[in-house]
């Protein structure tokens, strides 16, 4: 084989003034092209301008070039831009190389113009080295599963699950609990509309009953996940039910001898050991919380169906998909005790709480506990917190909704007692968008709002019944006090209480709220660092229904992509075993993606051994590359020989 | 027969959204956009919260994607005229108004613009009238298709019959056509969606805060453009009167916004949208004073509060709850807000170089008369039928909306509404 004559060109971006604003472009461009090989080197205002792109497809042509070099933004950025360019200028798209000048020089280096200059000298010497060596590669194609894993059950997995299963594939809608619904069927109303969430929730529901190709489990967890985007293997595990599916014709529940607080509804109720939490709870029929059961077998002997099965024990599950959609809600801020009250007093109350007790269905039938005088909501408790350590862990951020589903309450209450005083001492009224109307409407029907400053909160002094409520009124610089019948405080949400062990099974990260993180959060919002894992609704962030139905939708249209195609194409930079593999296997071990196996073959009639990577699973990361002692594995694209010339360019002066 | 294919109507990041998601399943979309390039208000944007990365370089691949998609057909510089027929199987009859050049021919050198005799002399509304362009011109750098336009009211030659065209003469390709016609299509496609999304509101309607009278009251929109180093002033902020750099600006929160002579909803974005102004004109110059006059300051998406705690503890951007009442100009055109202070007392009247007004966001509906009719909100925003299990799929069976056209939204929301209507329509077209 003949040596071809390396030809690298070399492109630098201003990136407006980004990059320009503090390196020296034109000193780079003049570096660029004293550089061995370098046959062209040129700038450009916006490098990803279509005409730049152009620019590197004719230059290819016009000056022979074989590599390609674009100095300018993060690769994580631009590179497939710009590996698209080159393609299109008939070049193997790997033949590139990008040098990052913008965020590692002129951001990092914004107040030392020069040095900055030179050390994009230095990056872009260093991927010219690398560049000389690169060698064309042709990414794998490989099948995927057209089916796929929706994980929770609330409005943004239902919707998730009926949009991909109308869409023709083949959905398994995994709930933890037993029922479906999520927090939205816990809320007594929506704003603008009479529908209720649980009449929302049931049109879900019964689109899942339409659909022929989805499976609905409720009771199961995922313990783990492995393969990668289009060939997920994910291992489920059922907690029972003790009930098979049935008519649900109540005997049970009417013969069960145990009584319990009802979590659905904060303890307000109480529910048998074999229960629904609410009448038209989906799947419709009962099921045997284990906790509480003595086993006595009254259920057992009343049921003409002989649906329950008291022994029944934990199943297990596997399932293969292609794409996975994770949309395990959030969970509400339960205050501290004593905080504001809570805990104190059964007239402090939560919003969740206040739901339930306004939910004309519920435990108390829509009414609130005494007298109805004067109602206090209490704004952005467990969130917009500052921190008065380093240590202290606070929420920081808004959660988005109790502004709106506080004037929401406020405005049944004040409808359903037009006597009562109803107060929002709030920090900022945050009824964006549409939910104006409903602030302009309790302004209208009178309930009264009043400013306090973050750091002068309100007190709240419990009282036999009700609360003196204490708060210093930005308006007026004056403090008032609020004989309060009820206090509701407007609590927010946090993360799930299971959030780690999701973010660990499916390998996700957290933001710095703790809430998951995605891929880019104005552009990539449902994507996450795990291909072909996706995340809709709260778990995401804070969301209203509108919200997180959309992203539920939105989530769905991301798996429906690789679903549709049937087969998604693999990054070439995966570890490749060399010659020098002896089989020592100490590889095997540090690699994060489980990629590499140890197999053994005959040669001259020896038995040898050597590894095998599975380029599926395997992530380029390169760390079995930096554990061999014998250059027996090398990481395609970032090979030793490409990392070592960089290492002598960089040492070059 | 339901037709596999769908259109798009408006090419802004919710559109463009929409038509990846689709095209990226194997869907032939029409993408139609009735300026000359695709990417809508965020291509205006210099800078985006929560993150500040530049909206240029997010916004490009995006742009670059939907141009280059093979299933993604774009129909720039093109209206929608008439739309007949049902969910599966609509007609929709669109007009490619004549750019005047052939794009076919012509390579985006922008040759034309550098040459017409009106160059520097029309109010760019790219830069939105803080710059000017020719009657020849292609909007931004990263224009998508890349290919120049003549403007037909502008044009010397369209309008009165004589022009030296150099244009014509510049044009290596010899794509310049002035005797070009526009033309009609017919299309055929089994979903629609409409993501035409927002305008600002008129803010000469709060007559009080004298835009259009005072040079230097300007809009949120006008402000990005000044602060982008492609804007017209390379990236320098200068105040319109006299291109000095401001000492101190005041940002007028909620205007025609939660008003009840003007808009009755909040436009959602605009206190992020301030907040992130002002962080970049610190970011230009620490020593600039910035004031946010705001009613509530509206943070709530991811991240948000954190950037207003940052705007607040790191860039010290003041920050006074109250409407400013009026505004006077002063001989030298510094300006003079009068308003209440709500939490320090009393009416306070300063004196700024610069006043930006966070003006609210108006619909961008549909033309009438093109055989749909989208019911909308009490906003006049297009709704969904029912937002609560569905939130984009409209009354009109087979049309769905996203992004502003649904209501005002950030980006983040607009980009999620334009993947949900994606997956809504893409389920029509696989249905039968
Ligand atoms: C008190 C209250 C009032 C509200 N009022 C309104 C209102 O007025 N208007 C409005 O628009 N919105 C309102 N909301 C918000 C609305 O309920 C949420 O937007 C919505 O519930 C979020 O949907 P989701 O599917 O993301 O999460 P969730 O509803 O939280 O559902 C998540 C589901 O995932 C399941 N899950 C969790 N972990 C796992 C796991 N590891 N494996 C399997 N399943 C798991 C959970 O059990 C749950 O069923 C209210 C919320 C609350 C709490
Ligand atoms: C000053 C300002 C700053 C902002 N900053 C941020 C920020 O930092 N971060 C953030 O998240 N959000 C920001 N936003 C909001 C952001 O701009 C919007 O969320 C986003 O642009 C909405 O996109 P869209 O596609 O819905 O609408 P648009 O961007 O308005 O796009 C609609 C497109 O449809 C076209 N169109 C309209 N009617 C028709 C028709 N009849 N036929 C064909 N085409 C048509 C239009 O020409 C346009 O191209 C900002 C907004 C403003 C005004
Ligand atoms: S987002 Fe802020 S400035 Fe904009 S209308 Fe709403 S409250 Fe006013």
């Amino acid at each position: 084989m003949t040596e071809e004559e390396l030809r690298v060109g070399v492109y630098v971006c201003h990136c407006g003034t980004n990059i320009a604003g503090v390196v020296d472009v034109d000193a780079v461009v003049e570096y660029a092209a004293s550089l061995p090989n370098v046959v062209h080197a040129t700038k450009n205002m916006y490098m990803c301008s279509l005409p730049a792109q152009s620019g590197i497809k004719e230059d290819i042509k016009k000056h022979s070039l074989n590599r390609v070099v674009v100095a300018s933004c993060t690769p994580k950025m631009h590179e497939p831009t710009f590996r698209a360019a080159v393609q299109a200028g008939g070049l193997n798209p790997f033949l590139y190389e990008q040098a990052n000048i913008r965020e590692h020089c002129a951001w990092v280096h914004a107040d030392q113009p020069e040095r900055a200059t030179e050390k994009a000298k230095d990056l872009v010497r260093m991927a010219v080295a690398k560049a000389r060596l690169l060698s064309p590669l042709n990414p794998k194609k490989i099948a995927v599963i057209r089916s796929a894993l929706v994980v929770g059950g609330g409005p943004a997995g239902l919707r998730s699950a009926a949009d991909l299963a109308s869409r023709g594939f083949e959905v398994s809608l995994i709930e933890k609990s037993h029922f479906l619904g999520g927090n939205a069927v816990r809320s007594a109303s929506l704003p603008f509309t009479d529908q209720t969430p649980r009449e929302a929730a049931a049109v879900l529901t019964d689109a899942l009953e339409d659909e022929k190709n989805i499976s609905v489990h409720t009771g199961y967890e995922a313990e783990s996940l492995n393969g990668y985007l289009g060939n997920f293997t994910i291992s489920l595990v059922k907690k029972p039910r003790f009930v098979k599916e049935c008519s649900n014709c109540g005997r049970c529940i009417a013969v069960c001898p145990v009584e319990t607080d009802n979590e659905f509804d904060y303890g307000l109720s109480m529910r048998k050991a074999i229960y629904m939490p609410y009448d038209s709870a989906y799947p419709n029929y009962p099921a045997i919380d284990m906790s509480v059961c003595k086993k006595c077998g009254e259920c057992v002997n009343a049921c003409a169906e002989s649906a329950i099965d008291l022994e029944a024990e934990d199943e297990k599950l596997d399932l293969s998909v292609g794409a996975v959609v994770i949309a395990t809600g959030a969970k509400n801020y339960t205050p501290k005790d004593g905080e504001f009250g809570w805990g104190k007093s059964d007239r402090v109350l939560s919003l969740p709480v206040l739901e339930r007790v306004l939910d004309k269905t519920g435990p108390t039938k829509g009414r609130l506990k005494g007298k109805v005088e004067n109602v206090v909501f209490i704004g952005c408790v467990g969130s917009r917190q500052k921190k008065t350590s380093e240590e202290e862990k606070v929420n920081e951020y808004c959660s988005r909704i109790c502004c709106t589903e506080s004037v929401k309450n406020a405005i049944h209450i004040k409808d359903r007692h037009p006597d009562a005083g109803v107060f929002y001492l709030f920090r900022d009224i945050r009824t964006y968008g549409r939910d104006e109307y409903l602030y302009r409407e309790a302004l209208e029907k009178g309930v009264v709002f009043i400013q306090f400053e973050g750091d002068v909160p309100p007190e709240v002094n419990v009282l036999k019944k009700g609360a003196k409520v204490v708060v210093s009124d930005v308006l007026s610089r004056e403090s008032f006090e609020i004989p309060a019948s009820h206090v509701v405080l407007a609590t927010g949400f946090e993360p799930g209480a299971d959030a780690d062990k999701v973010l660990e099974v499916f390998k996700l990260n957290r933001s710095a709220d703790g809430f998951f993180q995605e891929a880019h959060i104005k552009l990539r919002p449902l994507e996450t660092s795990t291909e072909g894992v996706f995340i809709a609704g709260a778990c995401q962030a804070p969301k209203n229904l509108v919200e997180s139905i959309a992203s539920g939708s939105a989530a769905a249209a991301k798996a429906a992509v690789p679903l549709s195609m049937g087969e998604v194409e693999l990054d070439p930079a995966k570890a490749m075993v060399t010659e020098f593999c002896d089989g020592c296997a100490i590889c095997i071990d540090p690699c994060l993606g489980k990629a590499i196996t140890l197999v053994e073959y005959e040669k001259d009639g020896e038995l040898k051994k050597t590894v095998e990577v599975n380029e599926a699973l395997c992530k380029g990361c390169g760390v079995c590359m930096a554990t061999c002692p014998k250059k027996g594995i090398d990481v395609r694209h970032f090979t030793l020989d490409q990392l070592q010339a960089m290492v002598d360019a960089a040492l070059e002066t | 027969m339901t037709q596999k294919k769908a259109l798009v109507i408006g090419g802004g990041i919710a559109g463009m959204q929409a038509s990846l998601d689709l095209a990226d399943q194997g869907i032939k979309v029409y993408l139609v956009e009735r300026n000359p390039s695709i990417g809508g208000n965020m291509a205006k944007l210099d800078k985006t919260f929560p993150t500040l990365d530049c909206a240029a370089c997010i916004i490009t691949p995006k742009l670059v994607d939907t141009g280059g998609h093979k299933n993604i057909e774009l129909l720039t510089y093109s209206e929608v005229q008439n739309i007949t027929g049902e969910a599966g199987a609509f007609k929709v009859k669109v007009l490619k108004k004549a750019r005047f050049v052939d794009i076919d021919k012509c390579t985006g050198c922008a040759a034309c613009t550098q040459v017409c005799v009106l160059k520097n002399k029309i109010l760019d509304e790219h830069n939105e009238g803080m710059g000017k362009r020719g009657a020849a011109y292609i909007p931004f750098p990263q224009a998508v298709p890349l290919k120049a336009t003549i403007d037909p009211e502008h044009c010397l030659f369209l309008t009165k019959g004589k022009c030296t065209m150099k244009c014509v003469e510049a044009c290596g390709p010899g794509a310049i056509d002035h005797e070009q016609k526009p033309e009609e299509v017919t299309l055929a496609v089994g979903s629609i969606i409409v993501a035409t999304g927002f305008k600002l509101e008129d803010p000469a309607k709060k007559p009080e805060y004298g835009y259009g009278v005072y040079d230097n009251v300007i809009t949120s929109l006008q402000i990005e453009r000044l602060l982008s180093p492609s804007g017209p002033t390379g990236g320098e902020v200068k105040r319109p009167s006299d291109g000095e750099h401001p000492k101190k600006v005041a940002f007028l929160q909620c205007v025609c916004s939660r008003d009840l002579n003007t808009n009755i909803y909040c436009s959602r974005y605009c206190c992020m949208q301030a907040i992130k102004e002002a962080i970049l004109l610190k970011e230009h110059n620490p020593d600039v004073e910035v004031t946010i006059f705001y009613i509530d300051i509206r943070a709530f998406g991811k991240g948000y509060e954190e950037l207003y705690n940052r705007a607040k503890d790191e860039f010290g951007v003041n920050f006074v709850k109250g409407r400013i009442a009026e505004i006077h100009e002063k001989d030298d055109k510094s300006l003079v807000t009068i308003g209440e202070d709500i939490v320090g007392g009393g009416v306070v009247e300063s004196k700024v170089d610069l006043v930006v007004l966070s003006v609210g966001v108006a619909p961008v509906p549909l033309p009438e008369g093109i055989g749909i009719e989208i019911p909308v909100w009490r906003d006049n925003f297009y709704r969904a039928k029912n937002q609560y299990v569905d939130a984009v799929t409209t009354d009109i069976p087979g049309v769905f909306v996203a992004g502003c056209a649904e209501s005002p939204k950030d980006i983040p929301d607009s980009v999620t509404q334009g993947s949900a209507a994606a997956m809504r329509a893409s389920i029509l077209l696989e249905e039968k």
